[in-house]
């Protein structure tokens, strides 16, 4: 067992911090919030140049060859930062998904492309009906005419739509509505006649997108993986967007914690630093308690995926205590900052916003508490 | 690997680790039966068997890995003795059978004592054939453990103790008591340095044991000393250092008591439960209520067992611990309660019947721990001082 990072990630991670702090303050963060696109070339071309696009991907594609540890290493970084754009949606749901299904011409002509900053992906899966997170809930339908599927209805909460090049479609090509059998993944060029989208407004501004598809024609060739077996790439790929949107949210609630305890330092009533007072530490010692325990099973769980255990069990335990524990830090955060950090101009509710948002991302404690009663047997 | 060198993140045992486990689960299939597990878990006080028991795990090699071979270890990684704790835990929530000497006292006569101390008595706690119990705590000295009354005088050769502890469990089974006293009366001096550690003979004159009753039937201890003699060669380490003796043992005393493993056996049994109880012709398991409190339960288990685990790793490796144990304390014990309360829930009216009782469910264990679990954010320091530890010491706040 060992609980250290490498020394190249340990430099990775500062070098990740340093730039961010430079290159994304929280001016930026608020700025993008009400901008359009939500994200400026400017950013996201250094952050190519940096590899980060390409931390994952092997080297024949233009990769670094990293694992799925330093990518989760950037993403706790970019969790810390609030770092606004189209990162998480290009490069773990776009990226990975091409990496895992994808034919090597697939492979070829995507990844390279999107290393070099070039290509914008995202993941169009959540749909009207998907009330509660179930990944399988898919009535957006691809009909087959002879080398060209046509994809028809309406995705919700789609990230960054708005500006992706290629979006991954979850369609149902086969089956009942509800089930894991007849779903098939397309790589759908997002600007194909047809395509409609929408900006929601949400609470973490983060402008996720309703897309409407009528009668959207995707060549038979860009069938990513084999047709209605788009279930078991989903699956493994949703774990790996959980584990690294846990990673975000660590990273949020670090700072949150470090931002609550310099205050606790600084801040005097009653003629003594707030830190002194026993309510005060023991929130700051339970958010401690939270991310602790959240970060080591992030981890763990990490390198599980990344050994290639099976591990849907601790990818469960994972999202469902990190999603309540990032929550529960911003609120203890919330009762520290007190009325200073309720106004709108300050960092507080940038994580406070997110924490929901994060939470409710992939699936949230409910339904990852459903899988885990599965896991412990509870079914005879 | 050692210091603070970058390593590689790894989550897994060794295949040597791996085969030590096996080796050791055969044997406590063999050898560990419910009854040796709960005599020393209740501090019924340890009896034949689990004095027998004890022996044994020595005599296979399963006591002492981490020790070094002069004292009768084996000279390996503490990560074997954490797997020996997982295992005895993960079965009827056992524990190591004479605990207090082998993973708390021990490796401060290790660490501290002299020579003749550490030959004295290594050997005998290697070989799993004593015990001791702490004095620490006194009426007046609970949380404000500095405050501590009991006095030790010079005389000659000797030291002379006078006062009284309490709540010292296994005060009425163990050979020797690990006691703390007050060795320098100037009021100029902060009172945790003036503080020393002893070993005294259970049955040396002047020393009485009154039995305290707890409310889930386990028995702890008043001890009071009068006029009781202890030779120079009995104080551990240098005189007045005892406090920070203390404090620098609780780090590894956490780390070897508050073992997630020890409840797994309790969810397992809850789950089991839910699944063959029918209430109206379904079973338990299917009441979503249900499967999300044994789901919640499960879910902070794995959460609790890689904080153990990092401080674990942290104490194997020699880096410098400081709120990391108490995050495990202050979790595990609290994760009882919590798990302990579910289950009562979980099994209704039939919860509140006691071990012996007709209609009993589980044997009256998930009772048992229902009140026992009181004691867990209590014993060994609360989770309130916890907290103020991971505060000040995790987080450099001031002191209150």
């Amino acid at each position: 067992m060992d609980f250290h990072f490498s020394d190249e990630q340990r430099m990775l991670r500062e070098s990740a911090r340093e730039f961010l702090q430079t290159e994304c303050p929280k001016t930026f963060v608020r700025e993008m919030e009400k901008d359009p696109k939500g994200y400026t070339p400017e950013l996201w071309g250094k952050m190519a140049n940096l590899g980060w696009m390409g931390i994952v991907f092997p080297e024949e594609y233009g990769g670094v060859g990293g694992d799925f540890l330093d990518l989760l290493i950037l993403l706790e970084e970019m969790g810390r930062a609030c770092l606004p754009g189209p990162f998480f949606s290009t490069v773990v749901l776009g990226g990975l998904a091409i990496l895992e299904a994808g034919t090597e011409s697939q492979k070829k002509e995507f990844l390279p492309r999107m290393i070099r900053g070039e290509l914008i992906l995202t993941l169009a899966h959540t749909e009207a009906a998907t009330t509660q997170f179930d990944p399988f809930l898919i009535t957006v339908k691809a009909i087959r005419r002879q080398n060209l599927y046509f994809v028809e209805g309406t995705k919700l909460f789609v990230p960054d739509a708005h500006v992706a090049d290629y979006m991954i479609g979850v369609a149902r090509t086969q089956g009942r509505t509800h089930g894991r059998e007849g779903i098939t993944l397309f790589l759908v060029d997002a600007k194909s006649p047809g395509i409609r989208w929408e900006l929601l407004k949400t609470v973490a501004r983060d402008k996720p997108c309703e897309v409407i598809f009528q009668k959207v024609e995707v060549p038979r060739e860009n069938l990513l993986g084999r047709l209605n077996g788009g279930a078991s790439i989903l699956e493994k790929l949703l774990q790996k967007a959980a584990i690294g949107k846990c990673a975000e949210m660590i990273g949020g609630a670090q700072f949150v914690l470090d931002m609550c305890v310099s205050y606790a330092k600084e801040r005097e009533q009653f003629g003594k630093l707030i830190g002194t007072f026993q309510a005060v530490q023991h929130h700051c010692a339970n958010m401690l308690m939270n991310i602790e325990g959240g970060r080591y099973i992030t981890y763990k769980t990490a390198w599980m995926l990344s050994q290639g255990i099976p591990c849907m069990k601790l990818v469960a335990v994972a999202k469902a205590w990190v999603s309540d524990a990032y929550k529960r830090v911003a609120a203890l955060g919330h009762q520290i900052m007190a009325g200073t950090g309720y106004m709108e101009e300050h960092d507080m509710p940038l994580y406070s916003r997110r924490a929901k948002a994060a939470e409710i991302a992939f699936g949230d404690a409910h339904y990852y508490k459903k899988v885990l009663a599965k896991e412990i047997k509870l079914d005879p | 690997m050692r210091g603070d060198e970058g390593g590689k993140m790894d989550f897994g045992y060794t295949k040597e680790e791996e085969q030590f486990r096996e080796r050791l689960g055969n044997f406590l299939d063999r050898e560990l039966t419910e009854e040796i597990a709960r005599q020393n878990w209740e501090d019924r006080g340890v009896g034949p068997e689990a004095r027998e028991f004890s022996r044994k795990l020595a005599a296979n090699g399963f006591l002492g890995m981490s020790w070094p071979k002069e004292y009768g270890g084996q000279g390996l990684s503490p990560a074997y003795d954490f797997i020996v704790i997982d295992e005895l835990g993960r079965r009827w929530g056992a524990h190591i059978p004479l605990d207090v000497g082998y993973t708390m006292v021990g490796h401060t006569i290790l660490r501290r004592g002299s020579e003749k101390l550490k030959k004295e008595f290594l050997p005998r706690i290697i070989r799993g054939e004593i015990e001791f119990c702490l004095g620490y705590t006194e009426p007046n000295a609970g949380s404000d453990l500095a405050s501590m009354k009991m006095r030790a005088v010079e005389e000659g050769d000797d030291y002379i103790l006078n006062g009284q502890k309490t709540f010292n469990t296994e005060a009425h089974y163990a050979d020797y008591h690990w006691v703390a006293a007050r060795t320098d009366f100037s009021p100029d001096v902060p009172k945790h340095r003036g503080i020393s550690l002893f070993i005294v003979d259970m049955n040396s004159p002047g020393v009485t044991v009154w039995p305290l009753r707890t409310m889930s039937g386990e028995q702890t201890n008043e001890v009071f000393y009068e006029n009781v003699r202890v030779g120079r060669h009995r104080l551990v380490g240098e005189k007045n250092k005892g406090f920070y003796y203390m404090m620098e043992a609780i780090d590894s005393e956490r780390n070897h008591v508050f073992t997630p493993f020890r409840l797994l056996p309790i969810l397992e049994e809850l789950i089991l439960y839910a699944r063959e109880t029918k209430f109206m012709g379904k079973p338990l398991a299917e009441d979503p209520v249900i499967r999300d409190k044994l789901a919640q339960a499960a879910m902070e288990l794995e959460v609790a067992q890689v904080l153990a685990d990092h401080s674990r790793w942290m104490e194997s490796n020699e880096l410098p611990m400081t709120y990391e144990p108490e995050i495990t304390k202050v979790f595990v014990s609290e994760l009882e309660q919590r798990l302990v309360d579910t289950g009562m829930q979980i099994l209704g009216h039939y919860g509140q019947l006691e071990e012996g009782s007709k209609w009993v469910p589980l044997r009256g264990r998930i009772e048992w721990y229902f009140l026992h679990s009181f004691m867990t954010t209590i014993g060994a320091g609360t989770s309130e001082i916890g907290r103020n530890v991971i505060a000040q010491r995790g987080l450099g706040l001031p002191r209150s």
